[in-house]
């Protein structure tokens, strides 16, 4: 077990130096000179000088390389050029309001996801299967934007039943800001979510064990949600887990529609104002977090199914 | 007499599909006294497992339904109980052993968890009461170190072992009736033969009732008492076991007796269903020449050229290991093999899974590379040769695979699949005239040219094994490897495939190594035998030599397991 | 019986089922509004205006103006141009890389396989919407570094699939008889292996499209897709602020236009996932 975990860990060595190099490349290689973009059209040549040796930017690229290395470690990663302030702090600033937001709302939909395609699973080629089915393709067929804008529109503004925009610290104040988004957030995962869920459970369901399962005289609910969704945890833990870093990140969009300030927030306003180094944190941070999450999946695996060696 | 206690009458099951209805199983009637075992034998697609699913009431619904029929358990029509009824029956009073003990078990739960599984649910018993139960009835299927076993997952077994946890779950409530849909089908003879008497010793044990599904008749010959004859849906003749053995009347019933290779004496080529009777089951009269026994030893030899020689043959695998994957040791799947065989001669391997009789029959053929040693074909060192001379010898030495679904490339039309070796060596002058060589060889496998723009799927498992020999003998070449090349089939097919494959060597003068795990099969059609155990060949002797005086206690476990079949002197009594 | 392949079962099997000839004809009808705009036939002069500013939807203007009194179905079908176009070109990008990847690395397995899992591990490491924003962000806004962006996150799943199946089709044993008759490394992969994991690249492709106008639309939504020309994202964007006024229609017309093609791709892949993957052969 110990062993599988190190030999894991090693394996992060390549691929984070792989992520950061690829950062590296699109950053400090593809982006051109950002002093001009920094210092306006009437800046001196002297003046892009100085800047670019602030910025690091006259470092040897090998350095600069290393510099974004170091970053995925020690989670330094400079000042914004925008705010000045100090990357890090921003980042420990936004995690709250988009935890706020996307945690108990991931949670809620993996668990909802969860019970709505057992159900769907249970019926299967019934009524309510084909039902579950037909919302989930239409609703993910529904542009993101599009459900923003009318439940946005409708619930908040309409009806004013809550918050249209805005955050506020500290339980239970923020809860009328983040209750909208956090439903439609629900709402959106529902349907991707459940496709995957019922795919990897019907998968299973025609496996020659659960024809074992049935011939013991168990009664199809146990069989559902005894043998074959123990097995249909393994993929299930993966799609889930790896979703994480996205809520980090803050549900993007839910952010910016509803002005909350959190790290999506952040990389939008970042993006508005090429403040390239806080988009090349972000990246960074939510890249290390992806690495470090698929690392637990693997560990999760050896509890999940027996036959993962742990060589 | 007291009402048997399973009767199945008049029982119709059919099946929806794309285009149609489909009649799988045809009005059958029969009877399981208590006490009893019945065999039911037929064919793959005989309806003879949709009968056992139909009486456990495990079809596929929707697609599955039963528009007519009875059948009566205890007195009781199981057809009309509801889904809660059944399962009081099921596991509990009913019990099934499936064919593929690799993927019946749950891989993520322990065993003995699985075999307590059942007792909890039919019987009020504590958790450590029902896990007890479990390590003492894998006590008794034979599983060794039963309270060590009991908390190892399915992956940690072999196939035997986990065919022996099924058969634990299923004797677990002390069924009054045990169905075994194939329980042996997918397991070597040796292994076939402790499995058979397990499942007799049980049956005398508690006193069940048995259903044996197989399409082996040798293999219920041992214990069953009464046999069920089925063939394309029907019932075509049901029996007690003597009787069908001694005066089978059936020509199906027949033809299954007598197509299964005897130890010794054999008919220079084995009878066949279709000997007995034709396309539309109307009996036929079998020629007396036909069944004169054949004793190959008798023969002169042909020639006298050594084509195949090879000297202290190590194949390895890596076995990875340690932080880095790095290799830490090999593991010799062919270890230290020396023989010579002679030009037109059939070479017998024979060994359970894992002694590694397919590894050697691939490093022949430098599939797969050999580690040290040495491998002379006509003389010349092939051990090391490369890229071009590979090629070239490659035209003299073929294979024919086990697996008749996956050794046909899906989307490639059977005149492809047959002109691909010509393309590759130049053979031919032109598209035609390859094409033309394909057909002769196409129909000389007893294949009609008309097929040869169809696509493997839409073969049986025994054409496309003949399909197979065909792409194998496309470039003429002088020597095959028959890798488990029957294995995959059902009896009555493989006596098929068995003659076609001596009708071809005669023809071709083919030099063969045929490798099976199933000596009375390697006995019939191979001149010498060699015995695989661990690597090595531990016995090597003419085929005749071989059954009449075994000289390792391996080799006599090997003969034992052999299913009984029929005797030589029923053989005449067919007639 | 007539000779069946596998690729005529299949295609019989999706155009017998309602909802995939349905929606391959939709398909196909937005693939030719597309072209027809590209070749200025149709909505060329979508710029020009037409009517009062944000007009409702009429006879004559089936979805309305906007607030510069422009057609709002002709700005539709120059979004579906885009939409299709971008869909297109990551389909371009990615197929090539990720099969051939996907190919290589499950073939020849060693090194070789662990030097393609770890370029696509580290891909995969990036989260899709930081490399997307990233990207377009450093190529400068625009529809090129759209294509790009999602031609570059887009390979690696198509790369994993393929590799795993090569994997698996690599021990068949039709591929060990190619070899077995002489066949080298090139006829086992391309003439044997890879027509036979081609039905992925289906399915993928069909998937891959949706996802890939989902993207456009969001990525132009947040400023960094095309410029100078209407997209339903920058429709939508638009549509923001004019729904409080009651302007419905642009917003309307942009959702309707992607729910129906997305929707269309979505259960053509599913047909086709049910018609060409042998697995649920049976089922």
């Amino acid at each position: 077990m110990i062993k599988y975990v190190i030999r894991r860990l090693l394996y992060l060595i390549p691929v984070l130096l792989g992520v950061s190099f690829i950062i590296f490349v699109l950053f400090n290689l593809v982006s051109g000179d950002p002093t001009a973009v920094l210092l306006g059209k009437n800046a001196t040549a002297r003046q892009m000088a100085e800047l670019r040796e602030q910025l690091g930017l006259n470092k040897p690229l090998l350095e600069q390389y290393f510099d974004v290395v170091r970053s995925a470690f020690t989670f330094n990663f400079g000042t914004s050029w925008a705010t000045k302030q100090d990357i890090s702090q921003m980042i420990v600033q936004g995690a709250y309001p988009s935890l706020c937001l996307t945690l108990p709302a991931f949670v809620f939909a993996t668990i909802l996801s969860l019970v709505i395609s057992l159900v769907a699973a249970f019926y299967r080629g019934k009524g309510i299967d084909l039902f579950v089915r037909i919302m989930c393709i239409a609703g993910v067929s529904v542009s993101a934007l599009a459900y923003i804008l009318f439940f946005q529109y409708f619930f908040a503004y309409k009806l004013g039943w809550f918050e249209i925009s805005g955050f506020e610290y500290g339980f239970p104040d923020f809860v009328p800001y983040v209750a909208l988004p956090a439903i439609i957030f629900v709402l959106l995962s529902l349907g991707p979510d459940v496709r995957f869920f019922r795919t990897v459970i019907l998968d299973e369901i025609y496996q020659d064990y659960v024809r074992t399962a049935r011939a013991k005289g168990l009664t199809e609910i146990v069989v559902l949600l005894k043998h074959v969704l123990r097995n249909a945890l393994i993929p299930i833990i993966t799609y889930v887990v790896i979703q994480i870093p996205s809520l980090i990140l803050g549900a993007l969009l839910l952010e910016n529609f509803f002005s909350i300030p959190g790290l999506g927030g952040i990389t939008l306003n970042a993006l508005n104002s090429s403040d390239f180094p806080v988009i090349k944190a972000m990246a960074i941070l939510s890249s290390v977090l992806y690495i470090l999450l698929s690392l637990l999946t693997d560990v999760l695996y050896t509890f999940a199914d027996p036959r993962v060696k742990l060589k | 007499m007291t009402s048997p206690l399973l009767s199945v009458k008049n029982l119709v099951v059919e099946f929806q599909t794309g285009e149609g209805i489909t009649r799988a199983v045809n009005n059958i009637s029969f009877d399981i006294p208590a006490g009893k075992t019945i065999g039911i034998v037929g064919e793959s697609g005989s309806g003879k497992s949709v009968t056992s699913l139909a009486v456990m009431g495990l079809l596929q619904r929707p697609a599955a339904r039963i528009p007519q029929g009875e059948v009566f358990f205890n007195g009781q029509d199981l057809l009309k109980f509801d889904e809660s009824q059944m399962r009081e029956i099921r596991g509990n009073q009913i019990s099934m052993i499936f064919q593929e003990p690799m993927t019946s078990l749950n891989p993520v739960f322990k065993v003995a968890d699985q075999i307590a599984e059942t007792i909890r649910i039919h019987k009020s018993v504590s958790k450590k009461e029902a896990w007890d139960r479990a390590v003492d009835l894998m006590n008794q299927v034979g599983i060794p170190n039963p309270a060590q076993s009991a908390h190892k997952y399915p992956h940690e077994m072999s196939g035997g072992q986990k065919q022996r946890v099924m058969i634990a779950m299923a004797i677990a409530c002390e069924p009054k009736l045990l169905i075994a849909d194939e329980p042996t089908t997918a397991l070597d003879v040796t292994i076939q033969k402790q499995v058979l008497d397990l499942l007799h010793k049980l049956q005398q044990q508690y006193q069940m009732s048995m259903m044996f599904i197989t399409h082996d008749l040798g293999v219920i010959g041992d214990i069953a008492d009464d046999v069920v004859v089925m063939y394309r849906s029907n019932v075509v003749e049901k029996n007690n076991a003597d009787e069908i053995f001694t005066t089978a009347k059936h020509p199906y019933t027949k033809g299954l007796l007598a197509c299964r290779p005897k130890l010794g004496a054999n008919p220079r080529r084995l009878l066949t269903v279709s000997d007995f009777m034709d396309e539309n089951g109307v009996e036929k009269h079998i020629s007396a020449e036909r069944v004169v026994v054949f004793d190959k030893e008798q023969e002169k030899e042909k020639s006298s050229d050594i084509l195949l020689e090879v000297k202290n043959l190590v194949t390895h695998f890596p076995i990875k290991g340690g932080l880095f994957g790095r290799t830490v040791d090999h593991f010799r799947a062919v270890n230290d093999v020396s023989f010579t065989l002679k030009k037109g001669k059939t070479l017998g391997l024979v060994g359970e899974s894992g002694c590694g009789k397919t590894t050697l029959g691939r490093s022949i053929l430098r599939l797969v590379e050999p580690g040290s040693g040495s491998i002379s074909y006509g003389g010349k060192d092939i051990t090391h040769i490369y890229a071009e001379e590979l090629r070239l010898l490659r035209r003299k030495m073929q294979i024919i695979f086990q697996d008749p679904y996956s050794s046909l490339n899906p989307r490639m039309t059977i005149s492809e699949i047959l002109t691909e070796p010509l393309n590759i060596h130049g053979v031919g002058n032109s598209r035609a005239e390859r094409l033309s060589m394909a057909k002769e060889l196409f129909e000389k496998v007893g294949l009609k040219a008309s097929q040869l723009n169809r696509y493997p799927h839409e073969f049986s498992g025994g054409q496309r094994q003949r399909i197979s020999i065909a792409r194998a003998l496309m470039l003429r070449p002088e020597f095959v490897v028959c890798d488990e090349s029957v294995s995959a089939l059902d009896v009555s097919i493989q006596a098929q495939v068995l003659n076609l494959l001596l009708d071809l060597q005669e023809e071709f003068h083919l030099t063969y190594i045929f490798i099976s795990h199933d000596l009375s099969v390697v006995n019939f059609i191979a001149d010498e035998v060699g015995v695989m155990n661990g690597g090595k060949i531990i016995e090597m002797d003419k085929a005749n030599n071989i059954y009449k005086n075994p000289k390792e206690a391996y080799t006599r476990a090997l003969l034992s397991a052999i299913p009984k079949g029929i005797t030589k002197a029923n053989l005449s009594a067919l007639l | 019986m007539k000779e069946n392949s596998l690729w005529k079962d299949a295609f019989r099997r999706l155009v017998t089922d309602k909802f995939a000839l349905g929606s391959l004809l939709i398909v196909l009808t937005y693939a030719i509004v597309a072209l027809l705009a590209a070749s200025g036939l149709i909505a060329a002069d979508w710029a020009k205006e037409v009517g009062g500013s944000n007009l409702p939807p009429s006879t004559e203007h089936w979805f309305g103006t906007d607030i510069f009194g422009r057609d709002v179905l002709a700005k539709l079908i120059r979004g579906t141009q885009i939409a299709m176009s971008v869909g297109l070109v990551t389909s371009l990008i990615a197929i090539p890389i990720g099969v051939i990847l996907g190919a290589l690395a499950g073939y020849f397995g060693g090194w070789v396989d662990d030097v393609i899992t770890w370029l696509y591990t580290t891909f995969s490491s990036i989260p899709n919407i930081m490399l997307l924003i990233s990207i377009t962000m450093i190529l400068g806004k625009g529809i090129f570094a759209v294509y790009i962006a999602l031609g570059a996150t887009s390979w690696v799943t198509l790369c994993r699939l393929i590799r795993g199946e090569v994997m698996k089709h690599k021990e068949r044993e039709y591929v060990q008889a190619a070899e077995a008759i002489g066949g080298g490394h090139f006829r086992k992969l391309f003439i044997h292996i890879l027509p036979n994991v081609t039905h992925i690249v289906i399915i993928n492709t069909s998937l891959q499209f949706q996802f890939a106008i989902k993207s456009e639309v969001i990525l132009s939504y947040l400023g960094l897709g095309v410029q100078g020309e209407p997209s339903w994202g920058t429709m939508i964007d638009d549509a923001k602020l004019e729904l409080s006024r009651g302007v419905w229609w642009q917003l309307a017309g942009a959702t309707l236009a992607m729910f129906v093609v997305v929707l269309a791709f979505n259960l053509l892949g599913d047909a086709l996932r049910d018609s060409l993957d042998p697995k649920l052969k049976g089922k």
